[in-house]
């Protein structure tokens, strides 16, 4: 350990936890609405958060009503700050339920008769993550409770509409969503080798190298690159990367 | 959270704020805020904003050269602090990048959207901004430039280093560069796969992987 580490060290230190959930916050928004994948729900970090922006609604409450020019003026800014992290909060669930049920206003569109071939198509796109998620044991996991309750509803309301507007017509063996035979999975899961923009925190010794192609490089603090998001997502878990 | 230095002109005690306490600002003393407290400040006529060294004529027009000199990478990125060894790594929009004490020859992550919001909001406190708009237009153009160039060399491989991209510019060329990349990997699958097929043929060891001449490095 040298000087420098001491200093970071020291450094860090003297940042508050408040400052360090907000930038942790930030990063895993980032991070969430650009990777192809549902990535693990940071409960800790978020039952934190949550419990402070109650708090300082609490605090807004009791304050309201002081009519006094300077107290009202620094209540003005808690409260922007508190509409800031409401933003931040929101957006980042609402990436996570996006990718949880994508493209489900499709439904609204299907339509019984000769078109109901179509809206069958439609429909087993419609819901591609959810079965996927539902499916695989390790994204299941990266789930809130909440978030596998709405899920788990969702997608039962949804195969109950789909069976009494179109599925009931159609021969048995068709019925079902999840249908894997024929060597065509019905579940689609996310492209993990989707192209993504990654910066790197620390070095990283092993230099990276994707199997079929000639394309190695070596990850160094500070850089940034365009990745497939399948060689980065381990090095994005363990926080040696950042998705940007 | 952008941290910007402020000169503030009236006394405001220090805020519990729900990320982090901020310092009690005493005129006229300078103070670090987030740079939408200072905004917020600035607006009512509370405080003034000292922009960044980097948000100067004379610093804008050599990083300008750099800009000019290297035609195939980005001006680079301000230095970093010392690695950081436990769970913790700051980064953009996190660093102290644009507050009074930052370093003057490089741009920052978030140069452009910095640059606009303080020429928008607070014009009377940088330096010549009339200047100032003229070179954040030609650093623009500069740097799209290098970002269109830069797309002859993308391959299905997908491993492009944009060292010292700026957020703004990420946003802009994200949809084209990982579309390209995207396509580009669907149609070479089939050769990717023979040759990691050969790979595994003729085991790890044998594979020495050649580094890549024509990666891009803007």
């Amino acid at each position: 350990m040298d000087i420098d580490d001491i200093l970071a060290d020291v450094g860090r230190d003297s940042i508050p936890q408040e400052t360090r959930d907000l930038q942790a916050l930030t990063r895993v928004w980032v991070a969430e609405r650009v990777s192809p994948e549902i990535l693990a729900y940071p409960e800790a970090l978020l039952d934190r958060t949550m419990e402070r922006i109650r708090r300082q609604i609490e605090h807004v409450e009791m304050q309201t009503g002081n009519m006094d020019p300077k107290t009202n003026f620094r209540l003005i800014v808690v409260q922007t700050e508190l509409e800031r992290f409401k933003f931040l909060v929101r957006s980042f669930l609402r990436a996570r339920i996006a990718k949880i049920t994508r493209g489900v206003f499709l439904s609204c569109f299907s339509v019984g008769g000769e078109r109901s071939c179509l809206s069958a198509r439609r429909a087993c796109q419609i819901d591609k993550h959810a079965l996927h998620i539902l499916t695989t044991p390790a994204v299941r996991e990266r789930l809130s409770t909440p978030e596998l309750q709405y899920l788990t509803q969702h997608h039962a309301l949804q195969h109950a509409h789909f069976l009494s507007s179109f599925l009931r017509n159609f021969p048995a063996q068709l019925q079902r969503l999840d249908d894997t035979a024929g060597g065509i999975s019905m579940i689609d899961s996310p492209d993990l080798d989707t192209a993504v923009f990654v910066r790197v925190l620390r070095d990283v010794e092993e230099p990276l190298v994707i199997a079929g192609t000639d394309a190695s490089v070596v990850l160094k603090r500070g850089d940034v690159w365009v990745v497939r998001y399948s060689v980065v997502s381990e090095l994005v878990a363990e926080g040696d990367v950042e998705l940007i | 959270m952008e941290m910007v230095t402020v000169v503030p002109r009236q006394r405001l005690e220090g805020l519990e704020l729900l990320g982090g306490p901020t310092v009690p600002l005493h005129p006229p003393h300078r103070a670090s805020l987030p740079l939408w407290l200072a905004l917020l400040l600035k607006r009512q006529r509370r405080a003034n904003i000292l922009p960044p060294p980097w948000f100067h004529p004379t610093a804008l027009t050599s990083i300008l050269d750099i800009e000019r000199n290297k035609t195939d990478q980005f001006s680079p990125p301000p230095p970093l602090p010392p690695p950081a060894t436990g769970e913790a790594t700051t980064s953009p929009p996190f660093l102290l990048s644009s507050t009074a004490d930052a370093p003057d020859g490089a741009l920052p992550y978030h140069w452009l959207e910095l640059g606009e919001i303080l020429l928008d909001a607070a014009p009377d406190d940088v330096v010549d901004p009339d200047t100032v708009r003229r070179l954040m237009r030609d650093l623009r153009e500069i740097r799209m430039a290098k970002i269109r160039a830069g797309v002859v060399v993308l391959d299905g491989s997908g491993m492009v280093g944009l060292k010292g991209v700026g957020g703004m510019e990420v946003g802009e060329g994200r949809a084209f560069i990982s579309g390209v990349v995207d396509g580009l990997r669907k149609i070479g699958t089939s050769r990717e796969q023979a040759l990691r097929e050969r790979e595994v043929e003729e085991g790890d060891d044998a594979y020495d992987p050649v580094e890549n001449g024509d990666e891009m490095d803007l």
